[in-house]
């Protein structure tokens, strides 16, 4: 055999090297080429991570900017069971007292095979603190928002409160949901060999946007002089149900609104449905007496009757369409104005029946707008009962003047009120002041909306004149007048109907406003079945009214009308 | 072959292109380098201050909720009681309104008419306020 000349081996050589080069460079062409795509994606999802990162909802303030409701950051604590199972005695006991748990159970969560468990939510940022100068291997913190209500049950029914998804279920939580809720935003991130973000190599940056802040029309001093003053009436008549509104008939604000019974914000699954329930929007109930001011104001509206005009109100018995119809006390003759502070259903019957007619009588009903929602920012308002005239029996026309056979929401009852004390101007309520950003520039004010006007200013001040005795020593509310102030209002105290029959239970109530003259503010109150003797709407409900009253004055400084001081005395300071 | 070959001494000019050259490559890698390393170093800084940024937000929302809690009526009535201080509000009627001078102020304590002695040059003087004294 011919031996390999130097050449030939160095052809070899060169074949070789250039063959192993050319499938290099075929599989470099395959991976770096064709394969790119998938390959590139598969090294991106080894290296980068998506993070989101939730927007924070925004805040709920009074309209003072006292905070009502505002989301906390709290962590959820994790671990890794890989890492921890040889360890778990050890960090179960070390854990133990920060997270407040069980040792045993929690050494039990640390040991297994998964790579992820759940030790405990909710936990502080300073408990956080506290678990990682432990140094603990492991362990794993997430970020997580906790919906937290200062106030507790105040407002409670205003407010509402949120899901687990942070998503509003009641109040305003979930009627103004669509501005509280922040958007969510993403990073992609890479992480180094220790699991920390490389900062420099991050890919794409969405920021999360904050909720808008809500800021209400409710005064949370008001609010507190409701609450106390709803649970002394609680306390004393023991009613099955409770509900006080205070207002500003101008505007139709809301300062406050009460309900009993009532639950903790901060842990609403602990109450009943029945006590989380609005009742000042979602209940209705027959309004008795306080119904009459909607008869007596359409009849003069119309120029039907004066304050003047006089009614025999038959000695308390009187026979219309084959059902006698009976007032608390037997009247005799009596003007418009005492049939008003006397609360005589007789005289109010006969108004509707001879002056105003069954026709006119349903137009000022809708007029003042009973039988729709009046539009408060509430989920949950119901329209009320207000039958056509169609569905009308002989006897309605008795019946509905002294507020029966019509159902109403106390926020109805409340604004009706507010048109006759503020001129006639049926407005919508509102718990809204304004949207405002984190940097409290407004983003949404809101405007008293007037939404109809069913009497004339003249009207009203006439109503006014009479809606004045009733809190005066010969009215049916003495109870409710208050030292210094020139009150108006009407009591109510209606039969409750259970299985359709009308039984010895009361819905006492009381709607009045002061100062009478140039009205500051409206203040309902009303009491589901007070139990104890006393169930007219003015000994029970004009009591409360009083105590609001007096002390809401204080706290708006309104100037009283009768002051009880020397005005030389000032004068001299 | 070799003979053929132009032997040429070496020049300074070229030696100096080439260490130009290769100082100018070793600075534009060792630039890089720093340059990354910078680049990384600032990220890191960036997240730290992200970091702090965001601990002392979550930290400020949190004061914000307690100090919510501490300045609530329900609060601030149960310190009064457990201090027993006895405070309560008082009624609109034990209060005595000063007003500050102005028309509310005149309308109220001010005679219809001005008198002609406080007229001065023809034109109406305001009376000068009188001093309290919070004995």
């Amino acid at each position: 055999m011919k031996p390999l000349t130097h050449r030939h081996r160095a052809l070899m050589v060169v074949t070789g090297l250039s063959l192993a080069f050319t499938a290099l460079a075929c599989r470099l062409v395959d991976l770096q080429v064709f394969r790119h795509t998938e390959l590139s994606r598969e090294a991106a999802a080894n290296r980068e991570q998506i993070v989101h990162r939730p927007g924070r909802r925004g805040e709920i303030r009074d309209c003072n900017g006292n905070m009502l409701a505002s989301s906390q950051s709290v962590r959820i604590v994790a671990a890794d069971p890989t890492i921890t199972t040889s360890n778990a005695a050890v960090i179960a006991r070390q854990l133990a007292p920060w997270l407040k748990m069980d040792e045993a159970s929690l050494a039990m969560r640390l040991t297994g095979t998964g790579k992820y468990v759940r030790l405990k939510l909710k936990v502080d940022e300073d408990t956080v603190a506290q678990i990682k100068a432990l140094k603990i291997k492991g362990l794993v913190f997430e970020d997580q928002f906790l919906r937290t209500y200062p106030n507790g049950p105040l407002a409670s029914h205003v407010i509402g409160f949120v899901d687990n998804d942070h998503k509003g279920v009641q109040g305003i939580e979930a009627g103004l949901d669509k501005y509280l809720s922040g958007v969510a935003g993403y990073e992609v991130i890479e992480r180094d060999r220790k699991g920390r973000e490389i900062r420099a190599n991050r890919d794409e940056e969405i920021g999360p946007r904050d909720g808008l802040n809500v800021v209400l029309t409710v005064d949370q001093v008001i609010q507190h002089i409701a609450e106390v003053e709803l649970e002394k009436a609680m306390a004393e008549f023991h009613p099955q149900a409770g509900v006080i509104i205070v207002s500003r008939p101008k505007t139709g604000e809301i300062l406050a609104m009460s309900c009993r019974p009532t639950f903790d914000l901060n842990n609403p699954g602990a109450f009943p449905a029945d006590a989380r329930r609005n009742r000042c929007v979602s209940d209705v109930a027959e309004p008795g007496s306080t119904f009459k001011i909607v008869v007596c104001s359409g009849a003069m509206n119309d120029g039907l009757i004066t304050l003047a005009d006089r009614f025999d109100c038959e000695r308390g018995a009187w026979s219309f369409a084959g059902r006698v119809l009976h007032d608390s006390h037997p009247y005799g003759v009596l003007s418009v104005e005492e049939i008003l502070f006397h609360s005589s259903n007789i005289g109010a019957a006969k108004i509707g029946i001879t002056k105003l007619g069954a026709a006119r009588l349903y137009s000022y009903i809708r007029a003042y707008g009973f039988g729709h929602k009046t539009g408060i920012e509430l989920p949950g308002e119901v329209s009320g009962i207000a039958h056509p005239l169609a569905k009308w029996n002989p006897l309605s026309i008795s019946r509905i003047p002294m507020g029966h056979e019509i159902a109403a929401t106390p926020i109805q009852m409340m604004m009706a009120m507010n048109a006759i004390a503020n001129g006639g101007h049926l407005l919508k309520p509102t718990l809204i002041k304004s949207i405002v950003d984190e940097n409290n520039i407004p983003v949404t004010k809101f405007q008293p909306q007037q939404v109809g006007q069913p009497i004339t200013a003249q009207v009203c001040g006439l109503m006014a004149t009479a809606l004045r005795r009733v809190a005066s020593p010969e009215g049916t509310a003495p109870k409710a007048a208050v030292k210094g102030y020139d009150v108006a209002g009407k009591t109510g105290t209606a039969e409750k109907i259970e299985n359709g029959q009308y039984v010895k239970k009361y819905y006492s109530s009381f709607i009045g406003y002061l100062p009478a003259a140039d009205p500051e503010i409206s203040i309902l109150v009303s009491l589901d079945n007070p139990v104890g003797g006393a169930y007219y709407g003015g000994s029970v409900a004009g009591p409360v009214f009083r105590g609001v009253a007096e002390k809401v004055t204080q706290y708006l400084s309104i100037p009283p009308q009768f002051p009880d001081v020397d005005e030389k005395k000032v004068a001299k300071l | 072959m070799r003979s053929n070959r132009k032997r040429e001494s070496l020049r300074f000019g070229n030696v100096a292109k080439s260490l130009f050259t290769c100082l100018a490559i070793a600075t534009v890698g060792v630039g890089y380098v720093w340059q990354k390393n910078q680049i990384y170093r600032t990220g890191d800084e960036i997240k730290k201050r992200e970091t702090a940024l965001s601990a002392a937000e979550k930290r400020n929302t949190m004061l914000a909720a307690q100090l919510a809690q501490l300045k609530s009526p329900v609060y601030l009535e149960m310190r009064c009681q457990q201090a027993n201080l006895g405070l309560v509000a008082p009624k609109e009627t034990q209060t005595i309104r000063l007003l500050e001078p102005g028309p509310e102020w005149d309308a109220r304590f001010l005679p219809a008419v001005q008198p002609a002695a406080a007229q001065k040059n023809g034109k109406l003087v305001k009376p000068a306020m009188k001093v309290v004294s919070s004995k």
